[in-house]
């Protein structure tokens, strides 16, 4: 009998006595950045759910034009931090664009893009391919079938024209590898030539993301590559069609990242702390899953982000990719359970070698126009990923027993395992940058 | 009746000079005079324009079903009616969650028992209305594969049926290549004759399964009325439940009084730990005490962080455009005098006025951006901002760089009217005024204040009115890039929303700011005829 009495208590008395450590916050009411996609859902749960609350902080989520005018909010201290791509923070630092040097310490995603062509693109890829002549073709779809349509055009003196959303976006990467990894060039970038097209077969150009799906339809453009909800939305309003997402074109890859400008971190060290906290904590949330393996909180993150002041897009299109499943056609619903990872696969932990991975591209394509030795790429990922910050908050949240410990990479050096997960089959192993840029036939080569 | 006599012309002056001039016959007519004229007069005034306004409703009623794209209708009247509701429910439930977090006692309590209610009696909705949607969306999805199944067979069949025949035709041109013979070149024309007929044919057979397939997709691109108004209806009621949750949560364990009282506890009992503790234990314990402490202090100070309603941005866009109205007025008009004065500096400023008057706004604006932020690199630590953000009646509107961007780029495109109408107006003074002033040997400053400035001020004035409608116009593209809080950002962020009542969220927004933009302007107008000469400056 005073046994069973005494576990509860010794429960109760370690839960009291747990609130650990409290942070001595320099600034306690925030303003963060975001841009109209599913992928900022980390920071609006933190808020919507009161993880940011918990920390005491008062946050305003204030939604941006584009990735230009968030940057540059960012920059000026306007905001105090923001929902970026992961292309942005390093750009930024290595001074390709607006010079300014930021930080993160949390990824807040993986995958969540995707390929869409016009209906007219389709139905010459179709032609091109009558395997893609189905109500649900086979998976992966490459460019093969596009490339065809591209020469057609090149031949009348024209070039496709395709959508990305920033030059240092993930999704200007990912539309040039799935590109080249058929034998389409892209582009150049070079000192002349920052629009990146030199050489190119496909010329890309800047759209906001929530513009792509208006453009494509007044046939600007013939195809993008944009995050969620404007995929889906092509489907649904029927003007075009996803062909294929970045989970094929490289299986889990970084996507998004939560940056703030090194001064801001350097003068708010506690704060950065606290944030990173609830940022980890909302991840975990988004994805927690029951027995069975189905994320139980999507649903309700996805009437969350419908509301006009978030993503604001219709629930049933946000639902669709967040809750596990992705539209390519009306008659293709597919499962997708890892189309928007948030928490899984230690995906929140800054890892270096995501950032060497965008260096690489970069370099790639032309936006480092010089040769950089190989430590260079390291050296670069240190100054703007900091684990030791998130592995910090990290360390604060397993304290008051909020999360589990084999959920966090304590022991990483920064590097995942090396991968050959992309659509082409090419190994990248982060710590051989120089070699990884070389194994590509299209785009710049260094000798090491 | 002596009073209400009395006060006939007095009303009747202040309705003219208030521009609210359609108003008078309805009055003349009170008082009896001449009905049959008042009456036409009204008839004009009054029904006529509330005849032309119900025609203009009944046809974009009739109108908007019409205009059909893939993103979406052009909406009706009653759409628009239900997003100006939505819009305010919006921002009724934002201030209610601001309330829940600042409520304390028995206000609190009392706001939470009616939340919980309200939460009891909406949650066995929410299943209604899923199970509502599925069965919209399965009959939907019935209906639509009546339609495309056999157009779908019918494809299948045909591009079986073309494929077959291509194959065929292609081996009998084939065979007849075999029977070539070269150096006989009227079988070779008359072979590629046959390749080009095969050729149109196929591109024929390719036309004819395309527009199939088009009416196929057409048909699966079919919307239903029905899952819309249950989709809306789901949304609805889902978004109420989101909501009492989270106000049940800001009047429980996230309002701030609670907040305090918790961290209160915690603080004694930490304290009276704190007392059997000795060296680093106490060390410790006091200091996290006075974290403690401080992060309560920060607590009691907090305010809930309340994202901006339309209404806050529309009041945020009024005080905008007033202060670039200021400050282009306080450009315009001593450059406007001074021109009107001197023949030869208005000379000096013809070539600045001619060149930077059609700069459209868009282009000032970037520039702006730069230059503000140039004096302004660090909003957090510069004094000037923090004091705006501390002034009182200004502060909850947290004037920062892109605001003072925005009232510029106002202020820039603004200030040409105020300009010329000023400089036409002191240029015009009669010239008696001014040999008056030269024989009394008036100075400078008396003259201009005893002679030039009463004489020039209804074109003044005339100026300042175009000039704040033309700021008004301009605002709202300058918002929309500089995504400043105001009307310009709500409409940018609902077309990038996309979502099904976006368009008509924007269609409120044309109503909003016309309603504003003639408010703005009718007050110019008090303005302009309480300085005329024609209107006594007693009547009101």
């Amino acid at each position: 009998m005073k046994k069973r009495l005494i576990i509860p208590i010794i429960g109760l008395l370690a839960s009291a006595s747990l609130p650990a450590e409290t942070l001595d916050l320099e600034k306690d009411s925030l303003k963060f950045g975001f841009i109209k996609l599913t992928d900022c859902a980390p920071i609006v749960i933190a808020k919507e759910k009161g993880f940011f609350e918990d920390e005491g902080l008062q946050v305003e989520v204030i939604a941006q034009p584009n990735w230009k005018t968030l940057l540059d909010n960012v920059i000026s201290g306007e905001l105090d931090g923001a929902h970026m791509l992961s292309g942005q923070p390093i750009a930024a630092t290595i001074g390709f664009g607006t010079k300014a040097h930021i930080v993160t310490a949390f990824t807040m995603d993986l995958n969540g893009n995707g390929i869409t062509v016009s209906n007219s693109i389709w139905e010459q890829m179709q032609e091109n391919d009558p395997r893609l002549d189905s109500p649900t073709p086979p998976h992966p779809i490459s460019a093969e079938a596009l490339k065809p349509i591209v020469e057609e055009k090149l031949d009348d003196g024209e070039k496709l024209q395709m959508g990305m959303v920033f030059p240092t976006s993930t999704h200007n990467y990912e539309l040039r590898y799935w590109l080249a990894a058929s034998g389409i060039n892209p582009g150049m970038y070079t000192k002349s030539d920052i629009g990146g097209r030199t050489d190119a077969q496909v010329e890309l150009s800047v759209t906001p993301p929530p513009m792509m799906p208006a453009t494509l339809e007044a046939g600007n453009i013939q195809g993008y590559c944009v995050g969620e909800p404007w995929n889906q939305a092509a489907v649904e309003k029927g003007i075009g069609v996803p062909v294929t997402t970045n989970f094929d074109i490289w299986k889990n890859n970084p996507e998004k990242v939560f940056g703030v400008s090194k001064a801001w971190a350097d003068e708010n060290p506690q704060t950065y702390l606290a944030v990173t906290k609830a940022l980890i904590l909302a991840g975990q949330w988004l994805d927690e899953t029951d027995a069975s393996g189905k994320l139980v909180n999507r649903e309700e993150a996805a009437r969350i982000l419908s509301r006009p002041d978030y993503v604001g897009a219709d629930y049933d299109v946000i639902k669709n990719s967040m809750t596990g499943f992705f539209l390519f056609q009306k008659t293709d619903k597919r499962e997708m359970p890892d189309f928007n990872v948030f928490y899984k696969y230690h995906c929140t932990y800054p890892w270096y070698s995501d950032g060497i991975w965008f260096l690489t591209q970069m370099r790639r394509w032309g936006q480092i126009t010089e040769a950089k030795p190989k430590d260079w790429y390291l050296e670069t990922a240190k100054e703007v990923y900091k684990p030791e910050i998130y592995l910090k908050a990290a360390q604060l949240l397993l304290d008051e027993d909020k999360i589990k410990k084999e959920d966090i990479p304590w022991d990483s050096d920064g590097f995942k395992a090396p991968t050959t997960e992309f659509i082409d089959g090419i190994e990248y192993n982060g710590k051989e940058p120089i070699k990884y840029l070389n194994s590509h036939k299209i785009g710049n080569k260094d000798s090491e | 009746m002596k009073i209400l006599s009395s006060i006939k012309y007095p009303l009747l002056k202040a309705i003219d000079i208030s521009g609210l001039t359609f108003l008078s016959p309805v009055v003349r007519l009170c008082y009896g005079e001449e009905p049959s004229v008042q009456l036409k007069k009204i008839g004009q005034w009054i029904i006529i324009p509330v005849a032309a306004m119900l025609l203009f409703i009944f046809a974009w009623n009739a109108g908007s079903g019409l205009i059909k794209t893939k993103a979406g209708t052009l909406p009706t009247p009653g759409e628009t009616a239900d997003a100006l509701g939505s819009i305010n429910t919006f921002a009724d439930r934002e201030d209610l969650k601001k309330e829940a977090y600042n409520l304390t006692g028995e206000e609190r309590l009392a706001a939470l028992a009616v939340a919980e209610a309200q939460l009891a009696s909406i949650t066995p909705k929410v299943q209604e209305t899923t199970d509502a949607v599925a069965q919209a969306k399965s009959e939907h999805e019935k209906s639509i594969a009546v339609v495309v199944e056999p157009l779908e067979k019918n494809y299948d069949e045909l591009k079986e049926k073309f494929s077959q025949a291509q194959d065929k035709r292609k081996q009998e041109l084939e065979s007849v290549s075999e029977t070539l013979v070269i150096g006989d070149k009227a079988s070779y024309t008359k072979f590629l004759d046959l390749v080009k007929a095969n050729e149109s044919q196929t591109d024929a057979e390719k036309t004819e399964l395309s527009s199939l397939k088009a009416a196929i997709s057409d048909a699966r691109n079919d919307k239903s009325k029905k899952v819309a108004l249950a989709l809306s209806m789901q949304t609805k009621v889902a978004e109420e439940k989101q909501f009492l949750e989270k106000q049940i949560e800001q009047l429980t364990k996230r309002n701030r009084s609670i907040m305090v009282e918790s961290a209160e506890t915690n603080i004694s009992t930490t304290t009276e730990e704190l007392y059997q503790l000795t060296g680093a234990d106490a060390y410790k314990k006091a200091r996290s005490i006075a974290k403690d402490e401080s992060r309560l202090e920060k607590t009691i100070e907090s305010k809930y962080a309340q994202p901006a309603t339309l209404w806050y941005q529309v009041r945020r866009s009024i005080l905008c455009v007033f202060t670039g109205f200021i400050i282009g007025a306080g450009i315009a008009i001593p450059i406007g005098i001074l021109c009107g004065l001197n023949s030869t500096f208005m000379a000096a400023m013809t070539p600045f006025i001619a060149i930077f008057k059609p700069v459209s706004p868009i282009v000032w604006l970037p520039i702006a951006l730069i230059i503000v932020g140039g004096f302004i690199p660090d909003p957090e630590n510069n004094a000037v901002i923090q004091w705006l953000w501390k002034a009182p009646l200004i502060d909850i509107y947290k004037i920062n760089p892109a605001f003072i961007a925005s009232a510029i780029t106002v202020a820039l495109c603004s200030l040409w009217a105020t300009l010329a109408n000023t400089a036409l107006g002191v240029a015009s003074i009669d010239k008696d005024h001014m040999n008056v002033a030269r024989v009394l040997k008036l100075g400078f400053w008396s003259r201009l204040f005893k002679i030039v400035i009463p004489s020039a001020l209804p074109l003044i004035f005339a100026g300042l009115r175009i000039s704040l409608g033309v700021g008004w116009m301009v605002l709202i593209a300058a918002e929309l890039l500089s995504s400043s809080e105001g009307i310009g950002k709500f409409v940018w962020d609902q077309f990038n929303n996309g979502a099904s009542d976006s368009f008509a969220k924007m269609m409120v927004v044309v109503f909003v700011v016309g309603f504003v933009g003639l408010i703005l302007d009718r007050i110019m107008i008090v303005f302009q005829r309480l300085v005329s000469f024609e209107g006594s400056k007693a009547a009101i």
